[in-house]
């Protein structure tokens, strides 16, 4: 774990950010809560459990952030320190390309490049390993699942797969 | 005599071929992921979860409950050869198991953890025969409020023993519950919190949204690292563990096997929790505690037989009330609730076949495992040099296959990726994963019970403190909600604290 240093607020406190983020969830749900009706305690309505749960939210929301702001806590920076952060944002960055293209180019056209992209361009594996495991894994298993499992996979506007 | 003639009727369920290969085919993958550092027996369990809806709800069920105890197994492989625990039950193995290993003695490492996995097994299942129907027979008589405090305490239990702030772990457990929520009122029938999305009137699936938590945002964290594999390369000889290993471990074993069946069964606990209560039991009790750390047989033949035992005593809990105790047994639940079939008090009374035979075959899968993990010991070695680069590229394609599969519905695999990345964030901001998902499969469940409760006292709060199992519960939640305040409770329950709650 990140050391904890200054104690003093500093506006990159990622604990301060965390307990903001929660905060700002139970104030939501409060409101959800409210607006689904909270009924009586005799017949408690639809919006009776989220109520309670957002005000419990704020409240460890609330702790977090007198921590945070009493204590201090790790810089956002420091939660990275001498982590190869970049690898996961490549990583995240496939894969919402890969949810992007689901739909309209289908599992083969979608997942055949995710593949490539992933052995390649995180940790690179040789291309003489990588193509034909890029190739052959998601085929495989599109064709294990539509004739073995009859299960049918997003073709897409091109109808492959 | 009764008891006689069911595990027999289980064993004709059990013996059944396609059980057999369903059995089979579970404890394989277990002690595959147990045996693969990265990915864990939850993240198995949801890939495969929509694979049981294929075949009978036995053979499902016999599947998902072999990945569970065969993860087991294959854990402490990782932990005594790599210096890697496999999955959160092993991290304990790592400290004396690996000293053995270094020390050439490796097998007898591999072997007393087989050996005192498969006797801790085997208890906890005689165990679970005896107590799980008289249990059931009590259950019947709990109400909506003795459930809902039992769900609270589950909850309760799990954020105390998360590793780090308990705040933090309460605001997962409250953002699990809300999730939960997601969708059409079970009483009203009014949808909540879908935003006028189609997709979200039957809530979110329990699949994307652990595979997202546990798969995709195990994979963002290791990438970042760099993994070092000190593999043990040295030819792994003589596994049976010799006159003297067997004395010394002989009484861990015994213990470990209570401590972890007892911590089992225990709402909120595990196998992850009882393989450190063994070990710190272990040193405690030892003549020569200065031995542990470099390589004492203790300290693997304790915590193997207590996480094997509690994997068995988890069973309990959701057999006889339908309250899963942990993540896994969240996700057997789920298994349950495909076949639409509701693990509870009714549950051995009306299907007997299904709980007397899931019972039977994991004692076979115990069988299984001793040969999978003794004589094929070095086909699971090799596979511990598969590189990592390989790997995780197949584990997302897997995640996203099985996250498709689970509904056929490609909104799903959206979700499976928004929760990888949030996921991903929450653990480096130091928010852990596992009470979220036990509030989001608890959370319709507490709030339906909750509500009964109130109807049926007319609104009277006092209903959960009259009813004494209840008010137990509750009691027994208020002192770990206010224990932390404590100095001295605050740092035993930093010394238990878990990574993950399964």
């Amino acid at each position: 774990m990140p050391e904890k240093s200054n104690p003093h607020l500093r506006l990159n406190n990622s604990e301060l950010w965390g307990g903001l983020i929660g905060l700002a969830l139970g104030i939501f749900v409060i409101r959800s809560g409210i607006k689904l009706k909270l009924g009586t305690i005799n017949d408690p309505g639809s919006g009776y459990v989220l109520f309670y749960t957002g005000i419990l939210m704020c409240l460890f929301a609330l702790t977090i952030i007198a921590s945070a702001v009493t204590e201090g806590g790790p810089s956002f920076g420091s939660r990275w320190e001498g982590a190869r952060w970049t690898r996961p944002l490549i990583l995240i960055a496939c894969l919402t390309a890969f949810s992007f293209a689901l739909e309209p180019l289908g599992f083969l056209l979608s997942a055949i490049p995710l593949m490539l992209l992933l052995l390649r361009a995180i940790d690179p594996v040789r291309w003489t390993l990588a193509l034909p495991l890029a190739v052959l894994a998601p085929l495989g298993v599109w064709w294990v699942l539509k004739h073995a499992l009859l299960i049918q996979l997003p073709s897409g506007i091109f109808e492959i797969g | 005599m009764d008891t006689l003639v069911n595990v027999m009727h289980g064993f004709g369920v059990a013996l059944l071929p396609v059980n057999i290969l369903y059995c089979f085919i579970g404890v394989f993958i277990g002690t595959l992921v147990g045996v693969l550092p990265g990915i864990g027996p939850i993240s198995a369990m949801s890939l495969l979860l929509p694979v049981t809806l294929s075949g009978t709800p036995e053979s499902g069920i016999i599947m998902m409950a072999g990945i569970y105890y065969g993860s087991m197994y294959g854990g402490s492989t990782t932990s005594i050869l790599v210096n890697i625990p496999g999955e959160a039950a092993s991290v304990v193995t790592c400290i004396d198991g690996h000293q053995m290993a270094k020390q050439g003695r490796a097998g007898p490492a591999l072997g007393i953890s087989a050996l005192g996995s498969f006797i801790a097994g085997t208890f906890s299942l005689l165990a679970l025969m005896l107590v799980a129907p008289s249990l059931a027979s009590v259950a019947i008589a709990f109400g909506p409020a003795e459930y809902f405090s039992l769900m609270v305490l589950g909850l309760v239990v799990l954020t105390f023993l998360t590793q780090g702030s308990m705040a933090k772990a309460l605001l997962m457990a409250c953002i699990g519950i809300v999730l939960g929520l997601i969708g059409l009122d079970s009483i009203t029938a009014q949808p909540r919190l879908t935003f006028g999305r189609m997709e979200l009137i039957d809530g979110i699936g329990l699949v994307p949204v652990v595979m997202g938590l546990f798969g995709v945002a195990e994979v963002l964290l290791n990438t970042e690292q760099v993994i070092k594999r000190d593999i043990i390369n040295a030819k792994i000889t003589q596994l049976l563990p010799n006159k003297a290993d067997w004395k010394v471990s002989a009484r861990p074993i015994g213990r470990g096997t209570l401590l972890g069946f007892f911590l089992g069964i225990l709402p909120g606990g595990g196998a992850v929790v009882a393989s450190f209560a063994s070990y710190a039991l272990e040193k405690r009790l030892s003549k020569t505690p200065e031995r542990f750390g470099h390589g004492a047989i203790e300290g693997v033949a304790g915590p193997e037989s207590a996480n094997n035992a509690a994997a068995g005593g988890a069973f309990i809990p959701l057999m006889t009330l339908g309250i899963p105790p942990n993540v896994v047994m969240a996700l057997l639940l789920g298994a349950f609730v495909i076949h639409g079939l509701q693990p509870g008090p009714l549950l051995i009374t009306q299907n007997p076949g299904l709980f007397w035979g899931i019972v039977a075959s994991m004692y076979i899968g115990n069988l299984m495992l001793l040969v999978l993990n003794l004589p094929l010991i070095g086909m699971w070695v090799q596979l511990l040099k598969l590189p990592y680069n390989i790997l995780f590229p197949l584990i997302i394609l897997f995640t996203i296959i099985g996250v498709y599969c689970s509904s056929n519905n490609v909104f799903d695999v959206y979700v499976m990726i928004a929760f990888g990345v949030i996921g991903y964030f929450m653990r480096k901001l130091g928010y852990e994963p596992a009470p979220l998902v036990l509030a989001f499969v608890l959370g319709p469940m507490l709030e339906n019970n909750l509500r009964k409760s109130l109807i049926l006292s007319q609104g009277d709060l006092w209903t959960f403190v009259e009813r004494p199992i209840s008010a137990t519960c509750l009691a027994f939640a208020l002192v770990l909600l206010i224990g932390p305040l404590l100095p001295s409770l605050r740092k035993k329950r930093e010394l238990v604290a878990l990574d993950e709650g399964a």
